[in-house]
C-alpha cells in the first residue's frame, strides 16, 4: 500500500473551536512505531482521538490510511487507558477480546468459528490464553492492559493506537506488551503510542513526537529527545542526570 | 366463565409479565448505575400519568411523554462535561412529585385514585393492561437482544466503543427510552413510585450471585417474577396493598442475597468477581 498510515500537515486540534494542540506535522509509514511524548494535558490523547475522528481538525489536513480519519475507524485499532473502563462490568476476558470482532460480525449475527479462533489466538499472543474465562474485573492492571491489546489484535488493524499502555503495568505485562508491539511493527502494522516515560519512547519508537500544547519536535528518539528540546518543551521540569540523559520531574 | 374474567388470574399474569420485564431492564439499570436516573423517571412519570387521567387521554401516553422529556434531558445533561447531573436529577425528582401532587389537588374528588398511581392497583388490572405489558415485554426483550453487543461494548468501555464506530450517545438514548417504557408499563401493577424497587432490586440481587451477564439476566428475571408472585400471595393472604407487598418482597430478596451471597462466597472460590454496588 502506497499510502502512509498517518499524514498530518499543519494540523490544529481542539474542542468547540478552541485549539488545544497546534502545529502537528508528521508522517508515519506502515510498520513504523511513533511515540507521543509530553506531560499530562500536553495533547497526547487529543492527537490519538483525532486519528479516530473523535476530535475535530480545526486547521491543516489530517489523513489516516489514505482518507478522512472517521472513515478509517474499521481499519484502526484503539487501546484505551484501563482507567476509563468499568471494571465492575460482568464481562470475561474472552468477551472483551470478542468486542474487537464486533465490527466484522455485526450486531446480531452469531459469532463464527473464525471469530472464536481470532479471540483465542489474540489472548495467546499476550500470554493470557489460560484466563479467557476470567472476569475482567479481577485481573491485575497489567493483565487488563494485555486483554485490551488482545482485543485490538483480534480486530486485525492496519494502524494501532495505544493510550498510555504502560501506566500502572507490572514488569511481566510490560515485557509482553513490548514484545507484541515489536512483532506488530515487523508485520507491517503502524503503531502510535502515548507515554510520559522517556525510556519507553527511546527503546520502542522509531519516531518520537514531543508535544506540549503544540508539537515541539519530531524525529528519531536521539534527535527529538535532547535535553535542550525537552527543557524548552517542559519548562523547568526536565533535569539532566548526567551521561547525556534527561528525566522529567513532575512539578 | 373465561379464565381472564377472574381479577386474581389477571393479577397473577400481570405480576409474572411485569416481574420479567422489570428484571430484564433492571440488569442494564444496575450495571450502568442508572438507579438514580430511573428514580427521576418514575417521579416524572407520576405527573404525566395524573395529567393524562385529568384530560382523559391514555395514561401510558402521558407517562411516556413526561418520562421521555426527562430521559432526553438527562441524556443532554450527561453530554455536557462539568454539569452537575446528579443535582439536576435530584431536583427533577422532587419537582416531578410536587407537580403530580399539585395536579391531583386541583381536582376535587380525585384524591381517591392518587394511591393507585403512586403504588399501583394490581386487582383492577384490565385485559388491555395485560396486553400492553405482554407487548412491552416482547419489544424490550427484542431491543435488548438486538442491541446486546453495542450495549455491552458502550456500557463497559464507552471510549473504546466510540473508537470502534459505535454511536455510544445514540445507544444511551435508546436505553433511557426503553427504561421509560418499562417504568410506564409497570405503573398499573406497582405504581410510579414503587416501580424503582421492582426494576433495581431483582437485578442488584442477581449481580451479587454472578459475574456472568447471561446468569445475571436469568436470575434477575426469576427474582422479578418471584417478587411479583410472592407479593401477590402475601397481599391476598394478609390483605395488604399488593404494590407494597411486591416491593417488600423484592427488597427482601435483595437483603437475603446480600447476606447469603457473602456467606457462600466466604466458603467457595472467589470467582464471583467484585459485585457492583446496588446504588
Amino acid at each position: 500500500m502506497g499510502d502512509a498510515a498517518l499524514r498530518y500537515a499543519g494540523v490544529s486540534l481542539g474542542y468547540h473551536g478552541t485549539p488545544v494542540l497546534t502545529d502537528v506535522e508528521l508522517t508515519l509509514a506502515g510498520g513504523q512505531r511513533l511515540a507521543l511524548v509530553g506531560p499530562n494535558g500536553a495533547g497526547k490523547s487529543t492527537l490519538i482521538k483525532s486519528v479516530l475522528g473523535l476530535v475535530p481538525v480545526l486547521g491543516g489536513t489530517a489523513t489516516v490510511l489514505g482518507g478522512a480519519p472517521a472513515g478509517a475507524r474499521h481499519r484502526t485499532g484503539y487501546v484505551p487507558q484501563t482507567g476509563s473502563l468499568d471494571a465492575d462490568f460482568p464481562v470475561t476476558a474472552a468477551q472483551v477480546v470478542m468486542m474487537g470482532r464486533y465490527r466484522r460480525i455485526g450486531w446480531w449475527r452469531p459469532t463464527r468459528a473464525v471469530d472464536r479462533r481470532a479471540v483465542r489466538e489474540a489472548l495467546d499472543r499476550v500470554g493470557l490464553a489460560d484466563r479467557a474465562g476470567t472476569h475482567f474485573g479481577i485481573l491485575s492492571g497489567g493483565q487488563r492492559q494485555r486483554v485490551l491489546l488482545a482485543r485490538a489484535l483480534a480486530a486485525e488493524p492496519e494502524l494501532l493506537l495505544l493510550d498510555e499502555p504502560f501506566n500502572g503495568v507490572d514488569a511481566v505485562s510490560q515485557e509482553a506488551v513490548v514484545r507484541v508491539l515489536r512483532e506488530l511493527g515487523a508485520a507491517g502494522t503502524a503503531l502510535v503510542l502515548s507515554t510520559h516515560d522517556l525510556t519507553v519512547a527511546r527503546e520502542l519508537a522509531d519516531q518520537v513526537c514531543l508535544l506540549n500544547g503544540r508539537q515541539w519536535a519530531i524525529g528519531p528518539p536521539a534527535a527529538a529527545l535532547t535535553g535542550d528540546i525537552l527543557r524548552r518543551a517542559y519548562g523547568g521540569h526536565a533535569v539532566d542526570v548526567g551521561d547525556g540523559r534527561t528525566v522529567l520531574v513532575e512539578p | 366463565m373465561n379464565w381472564w374474567d377472574d381479577a386474581l388470574h389477571r393479577a397473577t399474569a400481570e405480576v409474572v409479565l411485569v416481574g420479567a420485564l422489570a428484571g430484564l431492564i433492571g440488569v442494564q439499570v444496575v450495571l450502568r448505575r442508572l438507579s438514580f436516573f430511573t428514580m427521576a423517571l418514575t417521579h416524572a412519570t407520576f405527573p404525566g400519568v395524573v395529567a393524562a387521567a385529568i384530560i382523559g387521554v391514555n395514561i401510558y401516553l402521558g407517562g411516556v411523554a413526561a418520562g421521555a422529556i426527562i430521559a432526553l434531558g438527562v441524556a443532554a445533561l450527561g453530554r455536557r462535561a462539568g454539569q452537575n447531573a446528579a443535582a439536576a436529577t435530584g431536583v427533577m425528582i422532587a419537582g416531578g412529585f410536587a407537580l403530580g401532587a399539585g395536579l391531583v389537588a386541583t381536582q376535587s374528588g380525585f384524591s381517591r385514585d392518587l394511591s393507585s398511581f403512586l403504588v399501583g392497583s394490581i386487582l383492577t388490572v384490565s385485559p388491555r393492561d395485560l396486553l400492553v405489558t405482554a407487548v412491552a415485554l416482547v419489544v424490550v426483550a427484542a431491543i435488548l437482544l438486538a442491541g446486546a453487543r453495542p450495549l455491552l461494548h458502550t456500557g463497559f468501555d464507552p471510549a473504546g466503543a466510540r473508537a470502534a464506530g459505535f454511536a455510544a450517545g445514540r445507544w444511551d438514548i435508546v436505553l433511557l427510552l426503553t427504561i421509560e417504557v418499562v417504568v410506564v408499563t409497570v405503573v398499573p401493577a406497582v405504581g410510579t413510585i414503587l416501580a424503582l424497587a421492582l426494576v433495581v432490586a431483582p437485578a442488584a440481587a442477581a449481580r451479587l450471585w454472578s459475574a456472568r451477564l447471561s446468569v445475571i439476566t436469568a436470575l434477575a428475571v426469576t427474582f422479578g417474577v418471584l417478587s411479583g408472585l410472592g407479593g401477590l400471595y402475601a397481599s391476598s393472604r394478609w390483605n395488604v396493598a399488593a404494590g407494597a407487598s411486591i416491593t417488600l418482597t423484592a427488597t427482601a430478596i435483595l437483603a437475603l442475597s446480600t447476606v447469603l451471597s457473602r456467606v457462600v462466597r466466604g466458603r467457595g472460590p472467589a470467582s464471583l468477581g467484585s459485585p457492583a454496588a446496588p446504588a
